[in-house]
């Protein structure tokens, strides 16, 4: 559905992308991670035909974003990590201008945008003025813009920036409501936990070169070589951390707040081995568990590089 | 036909019109203006009564006429070069701004549409403001002296100016990335075709040629301003007391309207036909024909027998066509020049 090939976007002598290649399969849910500044926003101004590369290519649904900006304009729903909202206009007008301006008949905008306004949940408020909506609610309605000509493909710049706990939960439902629908969506963020619980891919993007990308998990995996445990230990912790130490698939072993944690190579089943090799040192284990490693960890990784 | 048609008529101006008319801005605007120049109307009518009380005769009556109707339109003019920068220069800015351009830029609104919608939103309020000066105007005609036509041509060279100042505020708008900076330019634009047109007659006027056949005329840039032919139009005479001969230093004594200049060469009033020499020196030159600068028709130069408003009009419709194709080149996001996207298309061939 998206496909980005080598773009590279040069401002002046800074490079803003360098080379970033991805691509988002329909119906995904794509999650786009990076510090701020790292070309999150240039990638997606590129792919909204916003902003011209500096080399290389993307495609939206088959149409070339530079040569054919019109049908990508068709096909895209584009919502910046701003609100956009005029004044002196009650919510059904605003979509209503922006059904006008893809050339929707008169005709079909009355219930494009009732049944948009039910969608993202503000059918109460679509007599309200726009600019009296609270944050959350008119990052809804952008939403809502972003979806008035039925795009295939959505882009969502921050959506989450600025909202709170609570909105951030329901935009996160309308979200999983529109993959349901069949829509790729594609959500740049800088803040992780929410993109790990709803995206089906990932890219992790860092001073403009793309560090990883691909389904969730083959990322967290690629980026995070070994898995963590973390074991408690009765006494003998010294004794612990010398049998660990002997294994050969434990990479590293630190003490953090009394507890032991292990770096090792290996499976669920090195784990039990490495579990029964502490107890056949006479080793009183309390307490083994393994930790997750989550995009947080994959995300740090990727992008601590070059800053460690 | 129907692409036209939705080019001409798009939702930017619809959501203008809305946005413009629900503030109380424009109310206020409309009410400003129509007291001031109602209220420089009744000023001059009552001066005008209270000196006409002991006798009133038609000639004056006509006389009067024509005073109230040139400081009409002039004052107009003036009030429109103040209040349509302001309502352009910050059309495209202030999207800009707001960062709501980028979404425009993104539905299938060409974004020329977006130019000509706000263009179109802010010259119907101008021209909502011409219309309700209208029954100001009417108040000439209990005066005589000005005949509808000339009305009309005032208020075509009136919209036509307040077009092209539109026009160069939407230019300023999109040329500039602050609204700030394009108000400013907006109003240098407006200042210079105001005033910095008469400017250039006053410095750079006509030199008077003795073996000419036609009468001079000021210099063709001169005629940009919109107040030139305002004044040819109220008055009803030709233009000799500006942008001929040694011009402003010594055609100080020339009077306002229609006295001999310097040089005697323009004998706009019959009485003054002939050789009144006014001029340091300068003797009356003579003519074989002489010329005859009389009715409003340009005597001389690039518009040779045309109507100083005619000229006008022209000058400002091919400004405000450049400033367009200026704007219209300057906004997309993403320039889609013909040569460009041939070198790309190349170098993108595998």
């Amino acid at each position: 559905m998206i496909r980005v090939q080598g773009l590279t976007k040069v401002y002046g002598s800074r490079t803003a992308l360098d080379a970033v290649s991805f691509e988002v399969p329909k119906g995904e849910i794509f999650g786009f991670v990076g510090p701020n500044g790292a070309g999150k926003t240039t990638t997606l101004r590129i792919l909204a035909a916003l902003l011209e590369p500096t080399g290389g290519r993307a495609f939206v649904d088959g149409a070339d974003v530079i040569q054919h900006p019109d049908l990508v304009h068709d096909r895209l729903g584009y919502m910046p990590d701003f609100f956009g909202v005029y004044d002196q206009l009650t919510a059904t007008e605003y979509l209503d201008f922006y059904a006008a301006c893809y050339r929707i008949p008169r005709a079909r905008r009355k219930k494009i945008a009732a049944d948009l306004l039910e969608l993202v949940g503000l059918a109460d408020r679509r007599d309200q003025s726009v600019d009296t909506l609270s944050r959350g609610l008119k990052q809804r309605l952008c939403l809502a813009r972003a979806l008035v000509h039925d795009p295939a493909v959505l882009l969502l710049d921050e959506p989450a920036s600025g909202l709170d706990p609570r909105a951030r939960v329901e935009m996160r439902e309308i979200l999983k409501e529109l993959q349901r629908m069949g829509k790729t969506i594609v959500i740049s963020s800088h803040i992780l936990p929410e993109l790990t619980e709803l995206c089906t891919m990932v890219g992790i993007i860092d001073q403009g070169r793309m560090r990883a990308t691909g389904p969730v998990q083959d990322v967290i995996r690629q980026l995070t070589s070994g898995r963590r445990l973390r074991i408690m230990v009765l006494g003998q912790r010294d004794e612990a951390v010398a049998t660990l130490k002997t294994l050969p698939s434990i990479r590293t072993v630190d003490m953090i707040n009394g507890a032991i944690e292990a770096e090792y190579e290996g499976d669920d089943a090195t784990a039990a081995s490495i579990l029964q090799a502490l107890t056949a040192a006479s080793i009183r284990v309390s307490g083994f568990s393994q930790l997750d490693g989550g995009l947080e960890d994959a995300f740090l990784k990727a992008t601590s590089e070059d800053v460690g | 036909m129907n692409r036209v048609a939705m080019a001409l008529w798009n939702p930017i101006v619809a959501k203008e019109y809305r946005s413009r008319m629900r503030t109380w801005r424009s109310p206020v605007a409309m009410t400003v203006y129509i007291l001031l120049l109602g209220g420089l109307g009744w000023a001059i009518f009552s001066s005008m009564s209270s000196s006409a009380r002991s006798g009133f005769n038609g000639g004056q009556a006509a006389n009067y006429g024509q005073a109230l109707f040139l400081f009409l339109v002039i004052f107009q003019m003036v009030l429109l070069a103040f209040i349509t920068p302001a309502l352009t220069a910050g059309a495209i800015s202030s999207e800009r701004e707001r960062q709501t351009i980028d979404l425009l830029f993104v539905t299938k609104l060409p974004s020329f549409s977006i130019l000509w919608g706000k263009l179109l939103a802010s010259m119907s309020f101008v021209l909502l403001l011409l219309l309700l000066s209208v029954p100001i105007f009417s108040l000439v005609f209990l005066f005589g002296g000005i005949e509808l036509d000339q009305v009309v041509a005032a208020f075509i060279v009136t919209a036509v100016g307040a077009l092209t100042l539109g026009v160069i505020g939407i230019a300023c708008s999109t040329a500039f990335r602050r609204t700030l900076a394009a108000t400013v330019a907006a109003y240098g634009a407006a200042f210079i075709l105001l005033a910095g047109s008469l400017l250039y007659g006053l410095l750079f006027p006509t030199p008077i040629d003795p073996n000419a056949t036609n009468a001079p005329a000021p210099p063709a840039v001169s005629y940009v301003s919109p107040l030139l032919p305002l004044i040819t139009i109220g008055t009803s005479q030709p233009v000799t007391w500006y942008g001929i001969g040694s011009g402003f230093s010594s055609g100080g004594g020339g009077g306002m309207m229609c006295s001999g200049t310097p040089g005697g060469a323009q004998q706009c009033v019959p009485t003054n036909a002939n050789g009144v020499v006014v001029g340091k020196g300068i003797a009356s030159p003579i003519y074989r024909n002489p010329p005859q600068a009389t009715g409003t028709t340009i005597p001389s130069g690039l518009f040779a027998g045309w109507q100083y408003w005619q000229a006008t009009v022209t000058l400002q419709l091919l400004i405000s066509l450049a400033a367009l194709v200026f704007s219209a080149v300057l906004i997309p996001p993403t320039r889609h020049l013909p040569w460009a996207r041939r070198t790309r298309a190349a170098g993108g061939a595998r």
